[in-house]
């Protein structure tokens, strides 16, 4: 079906549609064209007066509740699959409207941060080419150089701790581990990743920050790299579900084959399962990536809270400020363009994580094409 | 599959080899043990260990160690021993090794030596190559043991000349100070040092070859497991320690010892004290009480969960069946897809900027109970829909064909075969993610929040909100519309406020943990309760 769809062309794909739809008036009785008409008109109204902050919302979403109540009762499967097309359009549109607002309240402090290259003014581009955070007095600077800095720290820190660990993991799981170990760990596993983030950032705070800083001779406490092994811990349990997927997608007959001609089973592993299921073991290790970008309330309470650069640049013992940190430790006091400029570092954090998602899924789709499986 | 190895290739007599690489992996634990109890501050550097000073008793193991490890591999090599040694010892060996030794050799130099940077970064490059090559070139015998065993007796060496001694400071001398100091440096070299040649001796336990490497990558993977299942258990227990005392404060059964409820009924009220009293969980923050709880939190999470279950798993398993079912194949549930897995991965406080933008100048313009309700309600939609998904994909084809064959429509299919037999997998995969969301603290920070010490009289009372008003939206619920607390948001205030905040809570500190404590527990009996479902769902249909 797929490869019907990418070889015809955009005119043929409208025309079958439209016939489509003819065809479904066609077949439909009025009434119940009627109903589903009324359906959508209601939704599409109440959404847009939901949109533009009306008070008559409600008007509109009761015609729809009382439409679609009339439909269930007279035409089910036409109104099911109507509200079910719509449940699956709302992901999108959340999606959309998430994307919309974050950007349109960044726009402000961007326009107030441009800078001129070569003539032109690019919006935004100061933020990114001199390294200070000043919201309070003049000049007034919203730099995000800091944060980036403090979040590629924590990230690479997270992923030297939860790749390998969450890799040998997620082998020992798949491949070795027996039965009932298994049974104990998995679960084990996955309850490590619902220990709230605040859970980790509180026992973080009170117990390894003090004694860091007495370790290491440090000056306050809070450092990169206990921020860094916390998150890290957090961003495992992705790595092991996701890598443990990957390594059970390799056929078991590639794995028996290897067996066959007289392997040991860490010799299969590494050179049939593991070459094997390559591509979705990093595309575990991107996702992980991902939640570590993305990681808030651990950072925002064993960080210091203060937006510079540390000294030098790899001085992992201290811990400033992140992109995640600096939205939760500002909403408060934080208006007009110091807020919008929050909003940017949602953007930043938003796009990145974006790209990655879609980049490990690309790597995902690609490996279940290679094993001949549904895709 | 392990099956297929088990049985034992027959070798001749090794079992003084097998017993000495076995006492070395033995030595290995003991060294890792001391390493993470002297980490921990169980035993001090300073001090004594079974009558020597601990730090002359942990160079002198590893001098032995790595002499037992160095003087296997000879025995290999010179045929003492026999082994299946291969050419060399592998390349992910090889770069350990190589950098291992690169950054011993530069350490000594610029630190023993004084060497400025033309000076060490020779000598790292040299002792890095020669840690190289010793690796690669000589037999795997020589080339997994040696450069292992080395690194042990050198460490050993350093701890019994006393050239780090157990008061040692190395300043980094960097803008923002730091420095290493001896009683973070032992510990972790000497873990490092267990580890590296726990591995050689594991693969000289194996013969080396094939069953060596298999023996030593399983003492890592095992370690690993291992290591994992401890933090989860230190950290639930090292909460639940600290946290009893303050959650139990006060507690009373008896009966009338509990707070005072009213059940009503059609105009009959009926009152009555419930026989428990435990004013943690059923007291606010009061002047007048005698201990203090966190009630309007629990309830604040309680109809947070409920408002964001009511909008996410409609839509959610709404759209999971609409994907399953009715879509063709194409781009557009490529899209959705991708839509969906990029709002699984979005950060939970970009969720939190999203819900302040778009739904806070929507519902009176305050922060609320009803915003915070959708912004959790968003996170948990991606993850209803892609488990509803998996739910659905794995009901086998067959039970809807022998529906359709019935000659009954495709709804009634859905309806009456399909979404019975993925239930179980619905409802595991969405209470999971309630679990996930009921401890989300960013998120609500910007659209829900909440006080640092909450009087009890804050507490949401939803249901008896509503009311009918003459102007639109005509109905109203200010009850909804009013921020509340919730337990994570809780905790973080209670950590930003610091020890100087303390209410009228007599111990802040306890205070605290016992919140967290709560938190632990909510999350994870979410979490117990979906895994204990999977596990009996899973068994019931192995057996049918």
């Amino acid at each position: 079906m797929a490869q019907a769809a990418e070889t015809e062309t955009g005119a043929e794909t409208l025309a079958r549609h439209v016939r489509r739809f003819r065809e479904f008036l066609a077949t439909t009785d009025r009434e119940a064209l009627a109903v589903v008409g009324v359906m959508s008109l209601a939704l599409l109204s109440a959404f847009v007066g939901f949109l533009l902050v009306s008070a008559y919302t409600i008007v509109p979403f009761a015609v729809f509740l009382g439409a679609a109540g009339y439909g269930w009762i007279r035409y089910q499967g036409l109104t099911a699959r109507l509200l079910m097309l719509t449940m699956t359009v709302s992901t999108i549109v959340i999606l959309l409207l998430i994307i919309t607002f974050i950007f349109y309240e960044s726009v402000p402090v961007l326009v107030y941060e441009s800078t001129t290259v070569l003539g032109v003014s690019v919006p935004g581009l100061r933020m990114f080419t001199q390294p200070n955070w000043d919201a309070v007095s003049s000049p007034i600077r919203y730099s995000m150089v800091p944060m980036i800095h403090g979040t590629v720290m924590v990230t690479v820190i997270a992923t030297v701790v939860a790749a390998p660990l969450g890799i040998a993991a997620a082998l020992f799981l798949s491949e070795i581990a027996p039965a009932p170990v298994r049974e104990f760990v998995k679960p084990g596993v996955e309850i490590l990743a619902g220990i709230p983030s605040i859970v980790y950032g509180f026992i973080g705070f009170t117990v390894l920050s003090p004694w860091a800083s007495d370790q290491f001779r440090i000056l306050g406490q809070g450092t990169y790299l206990f921020v860094g092994v916390v998150v890290g811990l957090m961003a495992l349990p992705t790595i092991v579900s996701v890598a443990e997927d990957a390594l059970n997608t390799v056929p078991e007959s590639m794995k028996s084959g290897s067996l066959a001609v007289g392997t040991t089973d860490w010799q299969t592993m590494t050179s049939i399962t593991l070459p094997a299921a390559f591509s979705g073991v990093s595309a575990a290790v991107l996702l992980g990536v991902g939640r570590a970008i993305g990681e808030t309330m651990a950072a925002t309470v064993m960080l210091r809270g203060v937006p510079r650069i540390t000294d030098p640049l790899y001085n992992v013992f201290y811990g400033q400020e992140t992109l995640t940190s600096l939205i939760a430790r500002n909403y408060g006091e934080a208006d007009g363009l110091q807020m919008d400029a929050l909003f940017v570092a949602g953007v930043i954090l938003f796009v990145t994580v974006l790209v990655i998602s879609i980049g490990s899924q690309y790597i995902e789709w690609r490996m279940r094409k290679k094993f001949g499986g549904d895709v | 599959m392990s099956g297929a190895t088990r049985t034992r290739l027959i070798r001749s007599n090794t079992t003084t080899a097998v017993a000495v690489a076995a006492i070395s992996i033995g030595i290995a634990a003991v060294l890792f043990g001391l390493g993470f109890a002297a980490m921990f501050e169980l035993i001090a550097l300073t001090g004594t260990l079974v009558g020597f000073p601990t730090l002359t008793l942990l160079g002198a193991l590893l001098v032995v160690q790595g002499g037992a490890v160095v003087t296997f591999g000879l025995g290999s090599r010179f045929s003492v021993v026999e082994t299946n040694p291969r050419p060399d010892a592998g390349a992910v060996a090889a770069v350990v090794f190589a950098l291992v030794w690169f950054v011993g050799g530069g350490i000594v130099a610029s630190q023993l030596f004084g060497l400025g940077l033309v000076g060490w970064l020779p000598a790292a490059l040299l002792t890095g190559g020669v840690g190289f090559a010793v690796t690669v070139l000589p037999g795997e015998d020589i080339g997994s043991t040696a450069p292992a065993g080395a690194v042990a007796v050198l460490t050993g060496l350093v701890f019994l000349s006393d050239l780090v001694g157990a008061q040692s400071v190395w300043g980094l001398g960097w803008e923002q100070q730091a420095s290493l100091t001896a009683e973070f440096m032992i510990p972790v070299l000497t873990v490092f040092c267990a580890l590296l040649t726990g591995w050689a001796a594991a693969k000289a336990y194996g013969g080396f070859g094939a069953r060596g490497r298999r023996a030593g990558a399983y003492l890592l993977i095992y370690l690993n497991a291992g290591a994992i299942v401890t933090v989860l258990f230190s950290l639930v227990a090292f909460t639940l320690f600290k946290g009893l005392p303050g959650l139990f404060r006060g507690v009373a059964v008896g009966a009338g010892v509990g707070p005072q409820s009213t059940i009503s009924l059609f105009g009959f009220g009926f009152s009555f004290s419930l026989p428990v009293a435990w004013p943690f969980v059923m007291n606010g923050v009061g002047l007048l009480n005698e201990f203090n709880g966190v009630l309007p939190a629990i309830v604040g999470t309680f109809w947070l969960v409920v408002g964001a279950v009511l909008f996410a798993v409609p839509l959610g398993v709404g759209a999971a069946i609409f994907l399953t079912e009715y879509a063709e194949r194409g781009r557009f549930t490529q899209v959705v897809e991708v839509a969906t897995n990029g709002l699984w991965s979005t950060p939970s406080i970009v969720f939190g900027l999203f819900g302040f933008a778009f739904l806070i100048p929507r519902f009176g313009n305050g922060k609320s109970l009803l915003s915070g309700m959708l912004t959790l309600g968003f996170m948990l939609l991606p993850l209803v829909v892609i488990t509803s998904r998996e739910a659905m994909l794995a009901v086998p084809d067959e039970y809807r064909d022998a529906s359709a064959a019935l000659g009954v429509t495709k709804w009634q299919t859905i309806r009456s075969v399909v979404l019975p037999a993925a239930l179980p997998g619905v409802v595991t995969g969405v209470i999971l993610g309630v679990g996930r969301i009921a401890g989300e603290t960013a998120p609500i920070l910007l659209t829900m929040a909440g006080g640092v010490f909450v009087p009890g009289s804050q507490t949401a009372n939803v249901l008896g909100g509503f009311q009918f008003t003459a102007s639109p939206p005509f109905v109203a619920n200010p009850q909804l519309l009013e921020a509340t607390s919730a337990l994570p948001y809780q905790l973080y205030a209670l950590i930003t406020a610091g020890v100087g905040a303390s209410g009228n809570v007599g111990n802040p500190d306890e205070f605290r943990w016992a919140t967290a404590l709560v938190l632990l527990a909510v999350v994870l009996s979410f979490y117990a309760v979906g895994i204990v479902t999977r596990y009996y769902f899973r068994r019931r249909l192995n057996y049918e």
